[in-house]
């Protein structure tokens, strides 16, 4: 790997791909991933997908939270509003389902606009617990508001098609969600290096001295909340496609507190921590699964204590992993990367 | 980036062998909530399950053949569940499974009938698995909530026609899934349905809903979807504020770990169940199920009725493989649904009347009532038909 | 309505209000003097439920031994988890800190899971069954007790604030930690301190509520809803808190009994959090809580 920093001007210092090396191991990357659905079974495809959905989630929370220091709560209402949303464009009004991706983003969005008004007034914690009153009065509201979202019932959907070929299996699905978060981190990598990135992590930092050079903390602030509720809304409406049912019980609290994991394990304010974050906090708790299964397999007897132990490691995990490395995965990869610019040498 | 790409790669050799060797054998893979609020059923069923296939392997199997029983933990969470699902389902290809709730259920229904075709039932009784034109695959082996509303509401409107009643359920998918049709029952039994009231399971406060329940006169109150809270905290309040109704509920929580938080007001409790208790010894089933259980397990004392409703349902499971097994194709979702079925009359021991499959369901139930001196259920009426 | 419901609803909810304050305190004693949002606050209480069950149930002592057990266990457990999990923390952002504290909470789920099962228990009766006999209203026991409980409490650790040398020297920290350092206040064994005193308000909690509705391992998450207690009464003030905790009673039930029958149930639980939303636009500090003045 290359070590200094020979960078001319600022067009080359804000690269994203700086040297030959990363290019060439990235297009290694995608062959890989383009290669994996016809190798993997039906299972494997199933977390690679719900890891997809993941990552466009956790980037959208990222950038609400790690980058512009906005607390959020409530980000598992606005997946379940982008969820909804499309849910009903299409079993409703005929909606495409590929009209209906961007369309349920949008009202996320407007969503996300409204909650983030009392980010306005208050900050931090106040404001960490605005978004969870969002979260429960959005969760009563998918199961009161029976007439658009049939309540607890829930709303099947078909799946999305392309002339006659439906994408109704996970390896068909996979296409689509593959597109959506190349989508989806392309766009967040290229916004936190734009101007607004740089205003969002201004106003994580210091949202005063922000306030007083001149950036706009009511446009940044609700533009942070809008584009963050875009992406959950698209995550939520792929995800219902996903699974061709929607029903308010599957946007519980919980499933903030994973997005929030995922997010802070992963790194915050880093594009690349949201990706590990999601994939970590999917694939740990499947492989905890499978270990205790083969666990089980040897000691039958000890079948009952495994599974509340898989609740103890994982909370475990979580909380060394705050002590121990608190800027995530993502750092970590950092610091991976840095040992083998100079090595073999040490500094 | 690389370093998960070799993972995935073993990860996919390490399964490939188990799955092509299993799949021929009759395999049952289940979900049990064994963790979140249904861990008291998940951990009895899991226990049922395991102790009718271990019975029925001990008997010489389908055949010759041995069962083969996988499972896992569900949390009581949907996503989690269908992922267990697929991922079972993908290592073990079985014919039969066995599912957590009603969210799972209705959420993989049409799946189960378009792309995995087995035979499936799961912790609930809900409508929609008692649905053979919809749902062929799925079935189970009890009463749905509506037709168990239906035997109390019918009990009512024989004790005190024209009464006023209630219903206090809660606010999840399993609560609120009779309501539409109990609402409709009400109005053709002449019953007055003068209040509903909702509220979480496990609210600490349920006091406007009792308050609510006296200002409107209510004579009897049925309550669906919980299993001891808040019913104990309810019947114990009305005392209180001097509710004058009767309590009644459904299978979940016709256990006697509620009569256990009544106490001295266990008689107040009236509960539909479609099998009898683990203390009926006069039944053989039962009588069975007990020297079974003294013998693996000598320290448990008692088994609930989630033990019960697993164990009769994968009882069936094993009668559809046999019969299966005998069909043209062998063992397969197709001709387990049809082996079911075929089902009638078939004698089970008295855990419940002879078993006849109508509909994907069990439509037979019986009401009892809460002693408490003896603490248990006393039935106080026969095997009730309910179609 | 007729009147003697509407004053019926009215106690009742003041009486649960006070079970709110209870938890609602355990919140603030934690984040009065360390800024920390221990949402793991259910678990606590939980937990302290089950090891006064066990000691009622499995070494048969009066209950009065059984409170102080439970107490004690309350106290060793802030000890123990403060230095461990929190003061590694200490100048992480405060979302790391939440986060900490929710990873507690699952590990100490599973513990309990593993320690006692997850059956449903009814808790042995302590007080007396019969409810209290005003002219006006009645007040169930357990809602009684618990008010009783919440109460004292609250007056047994405003006195403690008040007029006791630890009490002092916690609020000297929570104001300016700096400046206590440098007065020779212990910082250390005042965040070890109000974990234990946070602790000792969430156990308390959990066997009033335990009482009322009986144990299981996931009775703790009635501490959400106690969230918006402590958005009303202001983060870091104890009267606020049991303040708070009984007008978010009252509205709560007031809500039971009006706009319930009218949306099909399900509106008194999530009342509290509109009353947040509604709260922070008008007085974002709550009523009694401290007005944050940011310098640049």
């Amino acid at each position: 790997m290359r070590c200094g920093d020979f960078k001319e001007n600022y067009i080359k210092d804000e690269e994203i791909f700086p040297s030959r090396f990363v290019k060439f191991w990235l297009a290694l990357f995608f062959i890989f991933l383009i290669i994996f659905p016809f190798i993997a079974n039906a299972y494997m495809l199933y977390i690679t997908n719900m890891i997809g959905f993941a990552v466009i989630g956790a980037i959208g929370l990222n950038l609400l939270t790690g980058f512009t220091g906005q607390i959020s709560l409530g980000h598992a209402a606005f997946i379940g509003v982008g969820a909804y949303t499309s849910a009903i464009l299409i079993t409703r009004y005929g909606v495409s389902f590929w009209l209906s991706i961007p369309l349920a983003g949008l009202v996320s969005a407007l969503a996300g606009l409204v909650i983030g008004i009392p980010s306005l007034r208050v900050k931090g914690l106040y404001l960490c617990i605005a978004t969870l009153a969002a979260q429960f009065i959005f969760g009563f509201i998918f199961v009161h508001w029976e007439s658009m979202t049939k309540g607890i019932t829930g709303i099947h959907i078909p799946p999305p098609m392309i002339g006659s070929f439906k994408f109704d299996t996970e390896k068909n699905f996979y296409w689509i969600t593959l597109v959506f978060v190349v989508l989806g981190v392309g766009y967040a990598r290229n916004l936190v290096r734009s101007k607004m990135g740089r205003a969002f992590v201004a106003i994580r930092d210091r949202d005063l001295a922000a306030e007083i050079m001149g950036i706009n903390l009511f446009r940044y602030k609700l533009t942070a909340f809008a584009i963050s509720s875009f992406y959950a809304g698209v995550s939520g409406a792929l995800w219902v496609s996903f699974l061709k049912v929607v029903i308010p019980e599957h946007f519980p609290f919980m499933l903030c507190i994973q997005y929030l994991a995922m997010v802070i394990v992963g790194g915050l304010g880093s594009v690349i921590g949201s990706i590990f974050g999601a994939i970590f906090m999917t694939l740990v708790p499947e492989l905890l699964n499978v270990l205790s299964d083969v666990v089980r397999s040897y000691t039958p007897g000890m079948g009952k204590l495994i599974i509340p132990f898989k609740q103890v490691v994982f909370g475990f995990l979580i909380v060394s992993f705050l002590i121990f490395e608190p800027r995530g995965l993502a750092e970590l990869w950092n610091r991976i990367k840095k040992f083998f610019t100079l090595w073999p040498f040490s500094y | 980036m690389k370093k998960i790409g070799l993972f995935v790669l073993g990860f996919i050799l390490f399964l490939g062998p188990f799955s092509i060797a299993m799949a021929q054998q009759p395999t049952i893979c289940a979900i049990h909530p064994f963790t979140g609020r249904f861990a008291f059923a998940g951990i009895e069923g899991s226990v049922a399950m395991q102790d009718v296939v271990d019975m029925a392997n001990e008997a010489g199997g389908i055949n010759g053949k041995k069962i083969q029983y996988y499972w896992a933990d569900g949390e009581y969470k949907d996503d989690v569940a269908i992922a267990a699902f697929k991922r079972l389902y993908a290592q073990h290809t079985p014919q039969i499974m066995f599912g957590q709730s009603t969210g799972m259920t209705k959420a993989l229904g049409p799946e189960i009938k378009d792309r995995y075709k087995v035979l499936y039932s799961a912790y609930t009784m809900t409508s929609e698995a008692a649905n053979p034109k919809e749902n062929p695959y799925l079935f189970i082996a009890a009463p749905t909530y509506t037709e168990q509303v239906g035997v109390l509401l019918k009990y009512i409107a024989k004790e005190k026609p024209g009464a006023n009643v209630a219903f206090f359920y809660s606010d999840t998918e399993f609560g609120r899934e009779p309501i539409l049709a109990s609402r409709e029952m009400c109005k053709k039994l002449g019953l007055n349905l003068v209040a509903e009231e909702v509220s979480q399971v496990g609210g600490v406060d349920i006091s406007t809903q009792v308050l609510d329940m006296k200002a409107k006169k209510v004579d009897y109150c049925i309550f669906h979807g919980y299993v001891s809270n808040p019913i104990a905290a309810v019947i114990k309040q009305s005392k209180d504020y001097g509710l004058n109704a009767k309590f009644m509920g459904t299978f979940w929580s016709t256990e006697l770990q509620l009569l256990k938080e009544l106490g001295p007001l266990a008689d107040e409790y009236v509960g539909v169940s479609a099998y009898s208790f683990y203390y009926m010894e006069e039944n053989p089933m039962i009588k069975k199920i007990r020297d079974w259980t003294k013998k693996k397990y000598p320290k448990v004392e008692y088994r609930s009725q989630s033990y019960m409703e697993v164990f009769i349902t994968t009882h069936l499971f094993v009668e559809s493989f046999k019969r299966a097994d005998k069909m043209k194709g062998g063992i397969t979702g197709d001709n387990l649904v049809k082996a079911l079925q075929s089902i009638k009359n078939f004698d089970v021991g008295g855990l419940m009347p002879p078993v006849t499959i109508k509909n994907n369901s069990i439509p037979v139930g019986r009401v009892y009532r809460g002693n408490s001196k003896t603490m248990r259920f006393d039935p106080i009426s026969d095997w009730i038909r309910l179609d | 309505m007729d009147l003697s419901i509407l004053i019926q609803v009215i106690v009742a909810g003041l009486a649960t209000g006070g079970v709110y304050g209870l938890i609602a305190l355990g919140f603030v004693l934690i984040f009065k003097a360390t800024s920390v949002l221990n949402l793991a606050m259910g678990e606590f209480m939980t937990l302290g439920a089950f090891i006064c069950f066990t000691a009622l149930t499995m070494i048969h002592v009066p209950f009065w031994i059984a409170f102080a057990i439970t107490i004690v266990f309350a106290i060793l457990l802030g000890i123990v988890i403060e230095p461990l999990i929190l003061r590694p923390m200490i100048g992480e952002p405060i979302i790391s800190v939440i986060m900490v504290t929710i990873g507690l909470g699952a590990i100490l789920r599973g513990l309990m899971y593993m320690i006692w099962d997850p059956t449903y228990r009814a808790f042995p009766q302590i007080f007396s069954p019969k409810p209290l006999k005003l002219g006006f209203a009645v007040v169930p026991s357990g809602l009684l007790w618990g008010f009783i409980f919440a109460v004292i409490t609250t007056i047994v650790f405003i006195l403690i604030f008040k007029f006791s040398r630890t009490g002092v020297a916690m609020r000297a920290t929570a104001n300016d930690q700096q400046a206590a350092l440098s007065m020779g206040v212990s910082v250390k064994r005042v965040f070890a301190l109000s974990w234990s005193f946070g602790a000792i308000a969430a156990v308390i909690g959990g066997i009033v509520i335990g009482n009322i509705s009986g144990i299981n391992i996931y009775m703790g998450d009635v501490g959400l809803a106690v969230l918006s207690v402590i958005i009303l009464g202001g983060l870091d003030s104890i009267e606020g808190a049991i303040l708070g905790g009984f007008i978010v009673g009252i509205l709560q039930n007031l809500t039971g009994l009006y706009i319930d029958p009218l949306v099909g149930g399900g509106a008194k639980e999530v009342a509290p959090f509109f009353i947040v939303l509604i709260i922070l636009m008008i007085r974002p500090y709550g009523l009694f809580g401290k007005v944050i003045i940011e310098r640049v």
